[in-house]
């Protein structure tokens, strides 16, 4: 696959994850640049039977995300357990909701929910994404979807009603 | 307690929700931002390129050409002055002058050789 015919078939997705992660379009626009960049500069790295190229995309977007998150927070808070303050505001929109709801879970859970959920990774792409173990990743989606159960729940006759509170 | 404090959703309720939250598009000039400047040719990509160079070595350079500088501005200069100096020359000709012509009957051995001394002053 030639460097441009994976951009057109996964900048969406790169960049998607990225600003999903980040919530800025300004990085997810850097991130994703970088991360095409590199492939151009050395299509060779990439290897079909170590992964599909979407993984190995969506990979090399994380390891700069994460790079991002070292340079301007300390790198514990990605494992750290942020506590959960729900955000009732009746006129909150719920994807702003659920925004920030997510922002509230630690690093290596949303970006599990991101992925698996946004971008409908398989849970072995996953964990070839971020580099652990299925039973890794599948831990840490359960325990994201609980907590995401748990601090969305308030906004719940919003979806029943009409989309928003 | 809030009346909500023990709710929670459904996976489906949730599966909803998460729906919801929509990102933007990636904007159209991120394709150009990477494959635009390989599509010139290589003569105009000198003019606008351009590399990356790390912090601490660019520091380097630069302390390197003041430096550089500065040691040229202290040196002391070297000024080329030419003189010129006149040479006594002994100048040599060769003269040619015509003898006469030998003849060949004059270069055959002799026949018997009698060797005479002649003491001259010196001898003594």
């Amino acid at each position: 696959m030639t460097p441009e015919a994976a951009f057109d078939q996964y900048s969406q997705s790169v960049y998607r994850f990225v600003y999903r992660m980040t919530r800025r379009e300004d990085v997810a626009e850097d991130i994703a640049q970088e991360t095409f960049l590199a492939l151009v500069r050395s299509p060779e790295r990439w290897n079909a039977a170590r992964g599909s190229m979407k993984t190995y995309l969506l990979a090399i977007a994380r390891n700069l995300v994460l790079k991002r998150y070292r340079d301007y927070r300390a790198e514990e808070q990605l494992e750290e357990e942020i506590g959960i303050v729900p955000d009732p505001r009746p006129s909150l929109e719920i994807g702003t909701a659920v925004a920030g709801a997510i922002a509230e879970l630690p690093g290596l859970q949303q970006e599990a929910v991101i992925l698996f959920e946004y971008e409908g990774v398989t849970l072995e792409e996953l964990a070839q994404i971020v580099a652990a173990d299925v039973g890794t990743v599948k831990s840490r989606l359960h325990r994201a979807r609980v907590r995401l159960r748990k601090s969305l729940a308030p906004y719940r006759t919003g979806v029943k009603a009409h989309g928003t509170v | 307690m809030e009346p909500f404090e023990k709710d929670e959703l459904t996976d489906r309720e949730l599966d909803g929700m998460l729906a919801q939250w929509k990102a933007p598009s990636a904007p159209a000039r991120l394709k150009a931002a990477v494959f635009g400047e390989r599509r010139l040719p290589w003569w105009r990509r000198l003019w606008s390129g351009s590399i990356r160079v790390p912090l601490p070595v660019a520091c380097a350079l630069v302390a390197l050409v003041a430096i550089v500088a500065v040691a040229m501005a202290r040196a002391p200069r070297v000024v080329v002055r030419t003189v010129r100096v006149e040479v006594p020359v002994v100048q040599e000709r060769i003269v040619y002058r015509d003898r006469p012509a030998v003849a060949e009957a004059a270069w055959r051995p002799v026949r018997e050789l009698r060797p005479r001394i002649i003491r001259g002053s010196n001898a003594q």
